[in-house]
C-alpha cells in the first residue's frame, strides 16, 4: 500500500512540475552542445539562463521569487560572477523603483480616492455611455502615466463596478457594458503608462540600461516630449474601437450614475490624512521630475514611501501584507540577467544575428528595424510581462544599430502593448480577476487595438521625433 | 473645534515620533559641526548617517524598513555614493544568506518537527529536572549552531512551554521552574549561534567583511574550529548558572515527562514530508560545508529555499506572510553603512581615535583593542540587532590593528551576548512573547551569563 | 451608545470591568472588551508570530487569549451574555483575526446588545486612539494606572468620554459629584451625569468652585441649570458653592464614595499638553473614579 501511494504522489509531483523538468533537460542539453562560435561561454551559458527563466515564468511552474532564486543560483553555478557581485548586479535605482512604486501604489489605494475620482468622472462626463467610458480611459491614462498602471486599476476598477452594480442587477443582461468599462479602464492604464518615466517600472529599467551601457539619457520632461503625444492621440482611437467591439446594452446610464452620486455623496469630507497623502504624493512628482537625474527615480520612490509611513498614512504591516515581494525579486534577478547578457557579450552576439538576418534591410530601413523590435516586443510582452521583457530584450536591441535613444523608447512603448492576454500586465489581471470578462474577450478586442497601435508607433516614432529632434 | 483636532492629532503624532524628530535634530547638529580633522568630508557625514540610523533602531520610532530606506537616501542626498551604488552596496551575500535563512527558518518550522525534538530529547535526558535544563540548552546550542537561532526557539518554545503546562497548569505555581526552562531554551540558541557561519546572519557578514576587505577567507569547518569549542564550553556553564539562579521546586517532572512522551506518541511515525524536509536540510548543510567557498553561503540557503518550494513543502504564500522583509532591508543597510564607513575613512578614523584615547589608561594595546570589540560589542547588542551591531561594528574593529581575525572572531562571537534584554534576539523576543517570563528576569540571569561568556571568550582568545 | 472597556490583567483589571459592564447593563449599550497585549520589537515580529503558530498547534494559547477567557467568564457568570452564547463555552478558535492588528470575538449579549473581545497588540495609548478612531465609542472605562503619564494622554489623546476606574464601587450608597462650571464640556457632562444618576438612582451634589468672592452670572446661571436638569430625571440635587481653586476644592468635596463627573477642559491641546488641565490634576490626585466627558 505504502508503495504505490508513494509512487503515485511521484508521478503526480512529475506531472505537476513537467515544465520545470522541461527547462531543465533542454538547458542540459543545451549546456552540453558546443558554445556557438562568436560567442564567449559565458555568453552562452547566460543564455541557457535566459531559456529557462523565459521558459519558467511563461509557464509558471515554480513561485516567480523560487525563478528568481534559480536564475542567481545558476549566474554563480556557471561562473559568470561570484555570490557577491551577483548579489550587487541584483539591486539597482531601478528595482528601488519598482520596490518604491509598489509600496506607493498600497499607500495610495488605501487613502479611498477612489470616490473622490469617480465623483470628478461624472462631473465631466454626464451620463451617455460612450462619454463616460472614454472619461474612465482618458482618466486612467492620465493618472497611469504617473503612477503606474497597476495603482491606476486597482483604483479604478470598484468605480466601475460600482456603475455597473447600480445599472442593472443582472450581471447577463450587462456584459457588453462591463467589457466596455473595464478595458476601458485596462487598456486606458496601459496606453497611459509610457508616458512618463514613473508610469511603470520597464521604463526605469531602460533608464537604468541607458545608464549602465553609457548611452545618453533623457530627463523626466525629455521623456514625456517624446512619449505624451501617443497617449493623446491613441485614447480617442481606443474608446472608439471599444465601442464598436462592444456596443453596451445601455447608451446612456442615468440611474447608474445618479445612484453612484448619491452614494459618493455619502461618504465623509476629506480627511487630514487624505490631504497629507495627496500632499506627499505630489512632492514625490516635484522630485521625479526635478531631482531625478542627480538622486534616482528610485530613491525619491522610497522617500515617498518613507514620508508615508512616518506620517502614518500607511503602516507597515499593510506594506508587508500587500506588496508583492516574489516580483520585486524577480524583477531584480532579471535586471540582473540583462546586465550579465549585455556584460558576457551575448547581447551583441545576439544582435549581430539578427542584423546578419535582418541584412541590408536593417541599415537601409530604418523602419524595419522598428519593426522588428515592436513586434518581438509586443510577443514578449504578452507572454511574460512588460517589465520583465524589457530587462531580457533590452539590452539586445540596444546593441541594435541606430539611435539608442529612438531604439528604447520604442521598445518602451510597444511593451505596453500588452492587450492580448490577462496575463499581459497587472492592469489586466486586475480586470480579469473581477469574473467579469473573459480571457477570449482580451484577444478580441486587444488584436486590433494591437495592430492600430503597432502601426501608429512605427509612424510617429518615425514623423513626430524626427521632427523634434 | 475642527482646528482643536488637528493640532491634538498633531501632537499625538509628535509624542508618538518624539525619537524620530530627536534624531533628525542630533543629525543636524552632527552635520553642521565641522569635519574633524583627518576626517574625510564623506566620512563625517557617513558617521551622521550612522548616528541617526542607531537612534532610530533603538527607539523605533518609524518601521524598520523606513529606517533602512533613510539610510539610503541620505547616503545618496550627502553624495555618498550614486543611486546604483547605494543600491549595490545594500545587496551582497550576506543578505541573500539572512533572507535565504528567514526561509529555511519558516520551511523547517511548518514542517512540525517539534514533536520528534520533544521525543529525542525526553529520551536523551530522562525525567531529572537538570538534566533536562541541560538537555535544552545542549540540544539548542547544537541545532542553532547550524540552523540559526530563531529557528530553534521558535521550535523549542512550545516543548518546553508543554512540558510546564503539564507539570502543573497553574503558572503561579512555578515561578522558577518557568524561566529556568524558557530561558535554558533562549541563551542556549544564543551561545549556540556563533558555532558555526550559518548560524547567524552576523557571522556572514564577518566573513564578508574579511572578503571584502581582502583580510581572510575563512571556510566553513575552519569557523568551526575556531568557534566550536568556545560553545561546548558553554554549555554545562549556562546549565550551572541558570540552575543556581533560579533553583527550581521541582526536581524531578516524571508526570509531565510522562504525559509529553503520550502527548508526542499520538502524531506517528514520520511522514514522507518529514523526511524530505530533513533531507533537504542536510544537502544544505553539506553544501555550506563543501560549495560555500565556491559559490557563497547565501547562494547554498537559496538553494534551500528552490527546494523545499520545488517539492511543495512551503507555499510562497507562508514564505511571503513569514519573511520579515523589514528586517531584510534594514540589514541591507547596515551592511551599506558598514561598506561606505570603510571606503570613506571613517571606520579607520574611529577606530585611531578610540585605540589613541583609550591607550592613556592602559598601555597594553592588544587588551584594549579585545576589551573594544567584545565590550562595545556585547552592550550595542544588547540595544540593536547583533547583525546590525557586528555590520556596523565590524569595519572599525577591522581597522584597530591587531590580529584581524581574532578580533573579529571575538566581535562575532560577542554579538550573541544578547542576554540582557528583550529586544536584544529574536530568541528573546519570543520568550518574551509567551508572557511568561518578565523583563527583569533577563537581568537576573543575563548579566551573569554576560561576565561568563566574555570570560570564556578571552580565554578561548588567547590560547585557542 | 458603545462602551470600550480595556483590561489589562486578571488581578487589577475586575473593577473596571465590572462598572463597565454595569453601564452597559443599565444604559443598554454594546460593550467592547479590549486586551492590548506587549508591543513586539519589529526586529521579532515574524519570529514571533511563527513560534506562536507553531505553540497553537501545541495547544497552547497565546497571552491575551487567557485574559479573554477570564473576561468571558465573568460575563457568563454574571450573566451578561446569552445562556446559550455561555453554555457554548471560550471558544478560541472562533477567534477572528480582522487585520490592522485586531482580533476579535463576538458574543451575544443578554442585557446589552452585543460583547465583543479584542485583542490588539502595541502600545496602550496608540492602540486605544485607535480603537476609537476607528468604531467611534462614547466612552472608554480604564483602571488607573500608577504611571502618571498615563492619565495625561489619555485626556489628551482619546477622543471618547472616559472612565477611570478606581476600587469595586457599587452604585449603592455611592454619591455623584458633578462639578460645574460655565463652559461648554459642562454642558454635555450635564447630561452624561443626570443619565448616570437617573441609572443607577445616585444622590448627588452639584459643586461649583469660583475663584473670586462673588459668584459672577456666567457660574450661577450654570450652576442653577445643572441643578434643573437633575430635577428633570427626578433627583433632588444639594447645592454646594465653595471659593478657592476648583481643583482642590473638587477634591476636598469628594469622599471616597463619591463618583465625580466633569467636562473635558477646552484649553487649547498646545497648553494642555504641557500644563496639564483641570480634570487631569482631579484624576491624578483624587482617589475617587472620574468620568470626563468629551
Amino acid at each position: 500500500m505504502q508503495y504505490p501511494q508513494l509512487l503515485n504522489s511521484t508521478i503526480y509531483w512529475l506531472t505537476q512540475k513537467r515544465w520545470l523538468l522541461f527547462a531543465f533537460i533542454v538547458a542540459l542539453a543545451l549546456f552540453l552542445l558546443p558554445t556557438p562560435s562568436g560567442l564567449s561561454l559565458s555568453g552562452y551559458r547566460i543564455l541557457i539562463i535566459v531559456i529557462i527563466a523565459l521558459t519558467l515564468i511563461i509557464t509558471e511552474s515554480l513561485p516567480l521569487p523560487g525563478i528568481a532564486f534559480i536564475i542567481i543560483i545558476l549566474e554563480v553555478y556557471f561562473g559568470i560572477g561570484d555570490a557577491n557581485s551577483i548579489a550587487r548586479s541584483f539591486m539597482n535605482d531601478a528595482v528601488f523603483f519598482i520596490m518604491g512604486s509598489l509600496m506607493l501604489a498600497v499607500a495610495i489605494v488605501r487613502q479611498g480616492w477612489d470616490k473622490r475620482i469617480a465623483l470628478g468622472i461624472i462631473k465631466l462626463t454626464g451620463n451617455k455611455t460612450h462619454r463616460v467610458a472614454f472619461g474612465f480611459a482618458a482618466i486612467s491614462a492620465v493618472l497611469a502615466s504617473f503612477v503606474g498602471e497597476h495603482t491606476v486599476a486597482a483604483i479604478m476598477l470598484p468605480i466601475a463596478l460600482t456603475l455597473i452594480k447600480y445599472t442593472s442587477k443582472d450581471r447577463k443582461k450587462v456584459r457588453r457594458l462591463s467589457a466596455y468599462l473595464l478595458f476601458s479602464i485596462a487598456y486606458g492604464s496601459l496606453i497611459g503608462s509610457v508616458g512618463t518615466p514613473s508610469g511603470g517600472g520597464r521604463n526605469v529599467i531602460l533608464i537604468h540600461y541607458w545608464q549602465e551601457f553609457g548611452m545618453p539619457q533623457i530627463s523626466y520632461l525629455e521623456w514625456m516630449k517624446f512619449a505624451y503625444p501617443l497617449i493623446l492621440i491613441q485614447i480617442p482611437i481606443l474608446s472608439w474601437i471599444l465601442w464598436k467591439n462592444f456596443p453596451p446594452e445601455k447608451t446612456v446610464l442615468d440611474t447608474g450614475i445618479r445612484r453612484l452620486k448619491t452614494k459618493v455623496a455619502n461618504s465623509n469630507q476629506i480627511t487630514t490624512k487624505q490631504i497629507t497623502a495627496l500632499i506627499i504624493f505630489f512632492m514625490v512628482f516635484l522630485g521625479w521630475v526635478f531631482l531625478s537625474e542627480t538622486v534616482g527615480l528610485g530613491i525619491i520612490a522610497l522617500t515617498g514611501v518613507v514620508m508615508y509611513l512616518i506620517t502614518g498614512c500607511v503602516t507597515w504591516d499593510d506594506l508587508h501584507k500587500h506588496v508583492n515581494w516574489g516580483v520585486i525579486l524577480l524583477f531584480g534577478a532579471t535586471i540582473s540577467m540583462g546586465a550579465q547578457i549585455n556584460h558576457t557579450g551575448a547581447a551583441e552576439w545576439l544582435a549581430n544575428n539578427v542584423i546578419k538576418f535582418g541584412g541590408e534591410l536593417m541599415t537601409s530601413v530604418p523602419i524595419f528595424t522598428d519593426g522588428l523590435v515592436i513586434l518581438l516586443t509586443t510577443f514578449l510582452a504578452n507572454v511574460l510581462s512588460s517589465s520583465a521583457t524589457v530587462a531580457v530584450l533590452g539590452p539586445i536591441t540596444l546593441n541594435l544599430p541606430g539611435d539608442s535613444t529612438h531604439i528604447g523608447l520604442v521598445m518602451a512603448i510597444s511593451s505596453a502593448f500588452g492587450y492580448f492576454t490577462a496575463v499581459a500586465a497587472p492592469a489586466c489581471t486586475i480586470i480579469y480577476a473581477s469574473g467579469l470578462v473573459k480571457a477570449r474577450d482580451f484577444l478580441k478586442a486587444g488584436w486590433k487595438i494591437g495592430l492600430i497601435s503597432i502601426i501608429l508607433l512605427i509612424i510617429y516614432a518615425n514623423t513626430y521625433w524626427a521632427i523634434i529632434n | 473645534m475642527q482646528n482643536t483636532k488637528i493640532l491634538n492629532s498633531a501632537i499625538f503624532w509628535l509624542s508618538q515620533k518624539r525619537w524620530l524628530i530627536i534624531a533628525t535634530i542630533v543629525g543636524a547638529l552632527f552635520y553642521l559641526m565641522p569635519t574633524p580633522e583627518g576626517l574625510t568630508a564623506e566620512g563625517h557625514y557617513i558617521l551622521v548617517i550612522v548616528v541617526i540610523a542607531i537612534f532610530l533602531i533603538i527607539f523605533e520610532p518609524i518601521p524598520l524598513p523606513a529606517i533602512a530606506f533613510i539610510v539610503l537616501i541620505l547616503e545618496v542626498l550627502f553624495s555618498i555614493a550614486s543611486p546604483n551604488e547605494a543600491a549595490k552596496s545594500f545587496f551582497s551575500d550576506a543578505v541573500f544568506f539572512i533572507m535565504g535563512s528567514l526561509m529555511l527558518a519558516v520551511a523547517i518550522i511548518s514542517q512540525g518537527l517539534d514533536k520528534r525534538l520533544a521525543l529525542g530529547i525526553i529520551r536523551l535526558t530522562g525525567n531529572k529536572t537538570w538534566k533536562i535544563v541541560f538537555g535544552f540548552i545542549g540540544i539548542s546550542a547544537i541545532l542553532s549552531s547550524f540552523i540559526g537561532e530563531h529557528t530553534v526557539t521558535a521550535m523549542m518554545l512550545p516543548v518546553g512551554l508543554t512540558l510546564l503546562r503539564f507539570t502543573n497548569a497553574d503558572p503561579k505555581q512555578l515561578k522558577r521552574l518557568t524561566p529556568l526552562l524558557l530561558f535554558s531554551i533562549a541563551y542556549g540558541s544564543a551561545m549556540g549561534s556563533i558555532g558555526t557561519p550559518s548560524g547567524g546572519g552576523r557571522n556572514v557578514i564577518m566573513l564578508d567583511y574579511w572578503r571584502e576587505f581582502g583580510i581572510a577567507n575563512i571556510t566553513y569547518l575552519k569557523w568551526m574550529s575556531y568557534a566550536y569549542p568556545m560553545l561546548l564550553i558553554e554549555i554545562p556553564l549556562a546549565t550551572a548558572i541558570l540552575w543556581f539562579t533560579f533553583r527550581p521546586k521541582h526536581k524531578l517532572m516524571d508526570t509531565a515527562i510522562r504525559k509529553l512522551k503520550l502527548e508526542v506518541a499520538k502524531s506517528g511515525k514520520m511522514t514522507g514530508r518529514e523526511m524530505s524536509a530533513i533531507f533537504i536540510f542536510i544537502l544544505v548543510f553539506l553544501g555550506w560545508v563543501f560549495l560555500s567557498p565556491k559559490i557563497g553561503l547565501g547562494v547554498v540557503a537559496l538553494i534551500g529555499v528552490v527546494l523545499y518550494l520545488v517539492f511543495g513543502l512551503i507555499h510562497w504564500d507562508d514564505l511571503n506572510r513569514n519573511t520579515n522583509w523589514g528586517v531584510i532591508l534594514l540589514f541591507g543597510a547596515a551592511i551599506s553603512m558598514g561598506l561606505q564607513m570603510k571606503d570613506t575613512g571613517a571606520a579607520l578614523w574611529i577606530a585611531e581615535n578610540a585605540i589613541s584615547t583609550l591607550e592613556r589608561i592602559t598601555p597594553n594595546i592588544d587588551i584594549l583593542r579585545w576589551f573594544i570589540s567584545v565590550f562595545l560589542t556585547g552592550i550595542l547588542t544588547n540595544l540593536l540587532s547583533n547583525a546590525a551591531t557586528v555590520a556596523v561594528i565590524g569595519p572599525i574593529v577591522l581597522n584597530m590593528g591587531g590580529d584581524p581575525i581574532i578580533i573579529g572572531f571575538s566581535t562575532a562571537i560577542a554579538s550573541a551576548f544578547a542576554y540582557l534584554t528583550v529586544v536584544a534576539s529574536p530568541t528573546c523576543m519570543i520568550i518574551h512573547s509567551s508572557g511568561l517570563v518578565k523583563s527583569k528576569d533577563y537581568m537576573r540571569a543575563g548579566w551573569k551569563m554576560f561576565l561568563m561568556s566574555a570570560t570564556v571568550l578571552f580565554f578561548i582568545s588567547k590560547i585557542w | 451608545m458603545k462602551i470600550l472597556i480595556a483590561i489589562s490583567s486578571k488581578e487589577y483589571s475586575k473593577p473596571t470591568l465590572q462598572v463597565g459592564m454595569w453601564a452597559a447593563k443599565a444604559f443598554n449599550a454594546s460593550v467592547t472588551i479590549a486586551y492590548v497585549g506587549q508591543k513586539i520589537s519589529a526586529f521579532g515580529t515574524s519570529d514571533v508570530g511563527l513560534a506562536q503558530e507553531s505553540i497553537a498547534k501545541w495547544g497552547i494559547e497565546r497571552p491575551g487569549v487567557q485574559v479573554l477567557e477570564w473576561a468571558f467568564n465573568y460575563l457568563a457568570e454574571n450573566k451578561y451574555i446569552t445562556p446559550e452564547t455561555a453554555k457554548a463555552g471560550f471558544q478560541r478558535n472562533t477567534l477572528v483575526d480582522r487585520g490592522k492588528n485586531r482580533v476579535e470575538l463576538h458574543l451575544k449579549g443578554n442585557y446589552c446588545e452585543g460583547v465583543d473581545l479584542i485583542l490588539r497588540r502595541g502600545d496602550i495609548i496608540p492602540e486605544l486612539r485607535n480603537e476609537v478612531a476607528q468604531n467611534g465609542y462614547d466612552i472608554t472605562i480604564i483602571g488607573r494606572s500608577k504611571k502618571r503619564r498615563m492619565a495625561h494622554d489619555l485626556v489628551q489623546y482619546i477622543d471618547s468620554s472616559i472612565y477611570i476606574a478606581r476600587d469595586l464601587a457599587p452604585p449603592e450608597g455611592h454619591r455623584l459629584l458633578q462639578a460645574v462650571d460655565d463652559s461648554k464640556g459642562t454642558a454635555k457632562a450635564l447630561v452624561y451625569g443626570s443619565q448616570v444618576a437617573k441609572a443607577f438612582k445616585m444622590p448627588v451634589d452639584v459643586l461649583t468652585v469660583s475663584k473670586r468672592e462673588s459668584f459672577g452670572k456666567g457660574y450661577m446661571g450654570a450652576h442653577k441649570k445643572a441643578l434643573r436638569a437633575f430635577e428633570k430625571v427626578g433627583i433632588k440635587p444639594v447645592s454646594i458653592l465653595k471659593v478657592g481653586d476648583p481643583v482642590s476644592e473638587v477634591i476636598k468635596t469628594a469622599t471616597a464614595k463619591h463618583l465625580i463627573v466633569m467636562g473635558v477642559s477646552h484649553l487649547n491641546p498646545i497648553v494642555k499638553f504641557f500644563k496639564g488641565s483641570k480634570p487631569l490634576k482631579v484624576i491624578n490626585q483624587c482617589n475617587s473614579p472620574v468620568l470626563i466627558v468629551k
